[in-house]
C-alpha cells in the first residue's frame, strides 16, 4: 500500500523512502542490502562473536531479524582473520544468510585496553599478553571487515567520550575521523558488495557536529552513522546532537545512531529522524533475568514472579509468549525458576527481548506509514507511565521540538 | 474415547522378544494417553530444573526426536523465607497437565517424574523412616512419602516413580558421579528393601481413597541389590500390586534376568535408572531386557565439548584401529573445517552448521556451542536406539553380532573434553572441601590498576556475573602480540 516516494542507490545498497511523518521527522523506508531487504526504522541485535547469545540463527530469524551486528574486535581475536578468510567470511561461519553489520573495532580497543592512545597512524595499545606495543590502523580495520564480508562496515573513528571537557582534543578527534574515513575508503576492497558507513563525531558541540556532517556528507558514503553517543551524556544533549545531525543529512541515506537501545530512546530518536539502532542492553538484560515489555522492564528474577503463571508479556507475539499454534507456553514462573541456573532461561528472555525491540520498530514503521506516529508516541509513553507527571523531561522536551507535545491533552 | 487403564500390559506392547523366557533384549511400543507412542528400546531426555540443558522447548520439539523427559521433583522444591510453597504446586492449569504446563514440555512428549535427579547428589543426612533426603538449590530437605504422593496427584506427570530408599555415589566430579556405588552393608540393604516396600504400599493405599481421574502410570522402583535381597519385594509386586503397575523403574539392571521367576512382571516396560557411562553400557542393559533409558552421560558430554560420533551397528568398512565414541570439538584441527560434525548426520547442527563454527563457539565460550552440541548428541542417541531397534527387528535378529561388533570397533570410554565446561558448578552440584577447581578462572587482574570487568562495563559490554559460565563475552585477547600481528588484527609498532 505504501509506495516509494523517492529512491537512491549506490553500488551495494538501495534506499527507498516510503513515508514521512507529517508532524515529526520520522520516516519509513526500505533498505536493500546485499543479503536482502531491511525495513527501516530498525533495531539491530548484537551477535558479538558471531552468535546471538545462545539463539540459533533460525531462532533469530524467527524474531524477524534480517540485520544483526558482529563485532570486528571480537571476530579479529576469535576466530581471527586467517580462519575467517579460510571459512569464507562471517555469514558462512555462523550460517546466517541475512545481513550483517560490523563496527570498526576501535571502540572496544579504546575502552578496554590499557594504554590505548590514539595517534594519526591509528590506535596504539599494549598487547595484554606480552606488553608489546601494537597499532591498529584504519587499513587493518577495513581489511578485517572486508574479510568478515559484512553488508555494512563502519569506518575506524577516533572515539572520545562525548562528555570530555577537552575541546581541543574533541576537535582533533573529529578532524582525524574525517581523515581516517578517507583512508578507510581508499583501503576498502569490495565497494560493490559491502557498504562503508561514515561516523559523525564532534561530541556535544553542535557547531562541531555540523562541521563534521558537512565533511562526511561530502565523501558520499552509502550510509551515515552518528557516533560517540550513549557514553553517559545527558539525554537532552543526546537528543540535541541527533536532531542537529539529521537536519543536515541527505534524506535518501540511512541514518544509524550507534549504541542506542532503550525503547524510549528508540521511539524518540525515530521522531528525530534516525533509522537504525543497535545495543547490547536488550540481550544483556535478558541474561540477567529482565524482560522488556510495553509497560516497562520487569525483573523476572525477582521473587514476586515465582508464582506468576502468565506469559512473559500478555499479548506479545514472540515464540515464548504467543498463544496457540507454535506458541511455547512459557510462563514467568518457569523463567524465574531457571534464571541464573539454566541457560535456557537466558535464551527464552533473549528471544522475547529481541522480538520486543524489533516489533517496536515494526509498529513504529506502520504508524509512520499511516501517518499516525505522534499518536503512536503518546500510546507508547502512556503504556509505560500511568501518570504524565512521570514522563521523562528530556523526552517531552525533545518531542516538543519536533511538534509533539506529550503533556497536552488536545493534539493527537 | 476412554482413557486406557494405567496398566502396563495395555500401555506397553512387546513386539518381539529375543529370549523366550521373557527376559533379554526385546522390541516394544509404549503408548501413554494423550502422548505420541514411542518404540522401544528408546530413551527419555534428562532435565535439569524442568529444562533439557541448553535446549529451549522449541528446539526440543523441532530439533529432536525425543518422546519423553525425566523430571526430578527435587528440582522444584526449594523454599526460601519469601517463597515457602514450591510454585510448581501452585500452578492452576485446566487444559494442560500442571507439570507439562510449568516446564513448557511439548505436548506430544510424556513426562516421567522421580523424586530425585538422575544421577542424584548423595545426602549426608540419609533417608528416614518416612522420608527421603532431597537436594534443592537452597540445600537438603526432607520429602515425606505422603507429601510426594500428594505432589504427584497434583502435578500429574504421565509416569510417576514412587520413592525408593537409595544411597547415591558420594563422588562430585562429573566422571565418577556417573558410576554406581555398591551398598555392602547387609543391614542397610535390608532396610532399603523394607522401606521401599512400605512406601510403595502407602503410595497405593493413599491413592485408593481418592477417585482421581487421570492418575499417572506408576513405575515401581527396583533396587540396585541382589535378587536374594529383594525377591520378597518382587513377590509383593507380582502378587499385590501388579494390576496397578504400569512399569518398573530399575535402579540396578543386574537383577533383570531374575524377573523370569515373576511372570506377571515380565510384560511391564522397564525404565533403566542405572548408571550409563557409555553406549556399551546401554547395550549391555538392553541385552538384559531394559526398554527405556535415561542416558546419564548425554548432557555432560555436550558440556564437555564432545560431538558423539558412534552408530549402531558400527560402520562396516574395515578401517583398522579402535574408533573413538566422540570428537573433541575443542581441538584446533576443526578451526577451518567447513564440514558437518559427523558426515551424514541429519541433525540441525550438522546440516546447517559446521565444525569450524562449533569450534569457534566453544573457543569463544558462546552458549550456542552447547546448544548445537546438545542438538547433535541427542540425534546421535536417537539414531543409536533406532539402529538397535532395526537390529532387533531383523529376521533373524542381528543384535548379538552387532553388539559384538560395537564392542570391538569402539573405544570403551567416552573422550574427555579439553576446554572449560559450563554448568560445572552451581545449584546442581555439592562441593566438598578440597575439591579442585574444574575450570580455570575466566578473569584475572591485569596490570596493577586496571580491571577489565570495570572497563568492559564502562564500554557498555556485559562482563560481570557468569563470565566463567560462558554467558558473557571475553574481551581481552588471549594471544600475544606476534599472533595478533600475524592475524592482521593490528601490527607490532616499530
Amino acid at each position: 500500500m505504501a509506495s516509494t516516494i523517492a529512491s537512491a542507490s549506490s553500488a551495494a545498497l538501495t534506499f527507498d523512502l516510503v513515508a514521512r511523518c507529517s508532524t515529526t521527522r520520522a520516516r519509513a523506508s526500505l533498505l536493500t542490502l546485499p543479503h536482502g531487504p531491511v525495513p527501516l526504522p530498525i533495531f539491530m541485535p548484537v551477535a558479538t562473536q558471531a552468535s546471538l547469545k545462545g539463539l540459533t540463527p533460525e531462532q533469530l530469524e524467527e524474531t524477524g531479524c534480517r540485520l544483526c551486528l558482529n563485532n570486528t574486535y571480537h571476530l579479529g581475536l576469535k576466530p581471527g582473520q586467517e580462519i575467517l578468510a579460510a571459512v569464507g567470511g562471517a555469514h558462512k561461519l555462523q550460517g546466517w544468510n541475512h545481513n550483517l553489520l560490523t563496527d570498526s573495532g576501535g571502540f572496544q580497543m579504546v575502552s578496554l585496553l590499557t594504554l590505548a592512545n590514539i595517534t594519526e597512524e591509528g590506535v596504539k595499545f599494549l598487547s595484554p599478553h606480552d606488553g608489546k606495543p601494537m597499532l591498529l590502523t584504519p587499513e587493518h580495520s577495513i581489511s578485517l571487515q572486508n574479510t568478515i564480508g559484512s553488508d555494512i562496515m563502519m569506518q575506524l573513528d577516533d572515539v572520545l567520550v562525548t562528555t570530555s571537557p577537552d575541546h581541543k582534543r574533541m576537535r582533533e578527534a573529529m578532524e582525524r575521523s574525517v581523515r581516517w574515513l578517507d583512508r578507510c575508503i581508499a583501503a576498502h576492497k569490495n565497494p560493490d558488495t559491502q557498504n562503508l558507513f561514515c561516523i559523525i563525531q564532534g561530541g556535544l558541540d553542535t557547531e562541531m557536529r555540523k562541521e563534521c556532517c558537512r565533511e562526511m556528507v561530502a565523501r558520499d558514503t552509502p550510509g551515515i552513522a552518528i557516533g560517540g553517543l550513549s557514553g553517559g551524556e545527558a539525554k537532552a544533549d543526546f537528543c540535541r546532537v541527533v536532531r542537529t545531525c539529521t537536519e543536515l543529512l541527505p534524506e535518501l541515506k540511512p541514518r544509524y545512531v550507534m549504541g542506542i537501545g532503550y525503547p524510549e530512546d528508540l521511539v524518540v530518536s525515530v521522531a528525530l529522524g534516525a533509522d537504525m539502532f543497535d545495543c547490547v542492553w536488550p540481550t544483556r538484560t535478558a541474561r540477567f533475568g529482565s524482560a522488556i515489555t510495553k509497560h516497562g522492564v520487569i525483573k523476572i528474577k525477582s521473587y514476586e514472579y515465582a508464582n506468576d503463571f502468565g506469559p512473559i508479556e500478555e499479548g506479545c507475539g514472540c515464540a515464548c509468549c504467543k498463544k496457540g499454534e507454535g506458541g511455547l507456553g512459557i510462563t514467568r514462573a518457569f523463567v524465574h525458576h531457571n534464571v541464573g541456573k539454566e541457560t535456557v532461561a537466558a535464551h527464552l528472555l533473549t528471544i522475547h527481548n529481541v522480538w520486543y525491540q524489533l516489533n517496536l520498530m515494526r509498529e513504529a514503521r506502520d504508524a509512520i506509514i499511516a501517518d499516525e506516529y505522534p499518536a503512536f508516541i503518546r500510546r507508547f509513553f502512556a503504556n509505560i507511565y500511568s501518570d504524565k507527571v512521570d514522563y521523562p523531561k528530556w523526552a517531552v522536551d525533545a518531542l516538543r521540538e519536533v511538534g509533539v507535545d506529550l503533556l497536552s491533552d488536545t493534539n493527537i | 474415547m476412554s482413557t486406557p487403564e494405567p496398566d502396563g500390559r495395555a500401555m506397553f506392547k512387546i513386539l518381539k522378544a529375543i529370549a523366550n523366557d521373557g527376559v533379554g533384549a526385546r522390541l516394544g511400543s509404549l503408548t501413554l494417553p494423550k502422548r505420541h507412542p514411542i518404540d522401544t528400546p528408546n530413551f527419555v531426555g534428562l532435565t535439569a530444573r524442568g529444562a533439557i540443558p541448553h535446549l529451549t522447548p522449541d528446539n526440543i520439539g523441532k530439533k529432536s526426536e525425543l518422546g519423553g523427559v525425566y523430571i526430578a521433583l527435587e528440582d522444584f522444591m526449594e523454599t526460601t523465607r519469601k517463597k515457602t510453597t514450591p510454585p510448581l504446586l501452585e500452578i492452576k492449569s485446566e487444559t494442560i497437565d500442571p507439570l507439562h504446563s510449568f516446564t513448557a514440555t511439548p505436548s506430544h512428549m510424556f513426562t516421567v517424574l522421580g523424586a530425585r535427579r538422575h544421577p542424584a547428589i548423595n545426602s549426608p543426612l540419609g533417608n528416614a523412616q518416612d522420608s527421603i533426603s532431597i537436594f534443592t538449590s537452597t540445600g537438603f530437605q526432607k520429602l515425606t512419602n505422603e507429601a510426594y504422593r500428594k505432589y504427584v496427584a497434583k502435578i500429574r506427570p504421565d509416569i510417576a516413580i514412587p520413592l525408593a530408599d537409595m544411597t547415591y555415589s558420594q563422588a562430585t566430579n562429573p566422571v565418577d558421579s556417573k558410576r554406581r556405588t555398591n551398598i555392602n552393608s547387609s543391614k542397610r540393604q535390608l532396610r532399603m528393601v523394607e522401606r521401599t516396600e512400605d512406601w510403595l504400599a502407602e503410595f497405593f493405599e493413599a491413592a485408593e481413597d481418592g477417585s482421581e481421574q487421570d492418575t499417572p502410570a506408576v513405575f515401581a522402583p527396583v533396587l540396585p541389590l541382589s535378587y536374594p535381597t529383594q525377591w520378597e519385594y518382587f513377590n509383593q509386586l507380582d502378587q499385590d500390586f501388579v494390576t496397578r503397575l504400569s512399569g518398573l523403574a530399575v535402579y540396578g539392571v543386574d537383577v533383570l534376568p531374575d524377573l523370569s521367576n515373576h511372570g506377571p512382571l515380565i510384560d511391564l516396560p522397564r525404565l533403566s535408572l542405572d548408571y550409563t557411562a557409555t553406549p556399551q553400557e546401554i547395550l549391555r542393559q538392553i541385552s538384559l531386557g531394559a526398554d527405556l533409558f535415561t542416558v546419564s552421560f548425554l548432557n555432560s558430554i555436550s558440556d564437555a565439548g564432545i560431538a558423539l560420533s558412534f552408530t549402531f551397528p558400527p560402520p562396516s568398512d574395515l578401517a583398522p584401529g579402535i574408533r573413538p565414541l566422540g570428537i573433541n570439538m575443542w581441538s584446533p584441527e576443526h578451526e577451518v573445517a567447513v564440514k558437518p560434525l559427523v558426515e551424514g548426520c541429519k541433525c540441525y547442527a550438522c546440516t546447517k552448521h559446521h565444525r569450524a563454527f562449533l569450534h569457534h563457539l566453544l573457543n569463544a565460550k558462546e552458549m550456542l556451542g552447547w546448544t548445537l552440541l546438545q542438538v547433535h548428541n541427542y540425534q546421535v542417541i536417537s539414531d543409536f536406539f533406532a539402529g538397535i531397534r532395526a537390529s532387533l527387528n531383523a529376521e533373524p535378529s542381528t543384535f548379538e553380532e552387532d553388539y559384538d561388533d560395537f564392542m570391538r570397533v569402539y573405544d570403551s570410554e567416552l573422550p574427555t573434553g579439553t576446554g572449560t565446561r559450563p554448568r560445572a558448578r552451581g545449584y546442581n552440584f555439592k562441593s566438598q572441601g578440597g575439591d579442585a577447581k574444574i575450570n580455570n578462572p575466566g578473569w584475572e587482574k591485569y596490570g596493577t590498576d586496571s580491571d577489565p570487568a570495570l572497563a568492559g562495563e564502562m564500554a557498555g559490554l556485559a562482563v560481570t556475573g557468569a563470565a566463567a559460565e560462558g554467558k558473557e563475552t571475553p574481551l581481552v585477547p588471549e594471544v600475544d602480540a606476534a599472533e595478533l600481528d600475524k592475524q592482521g588484527f593490528a601490527e607490532i609498532s616499530k
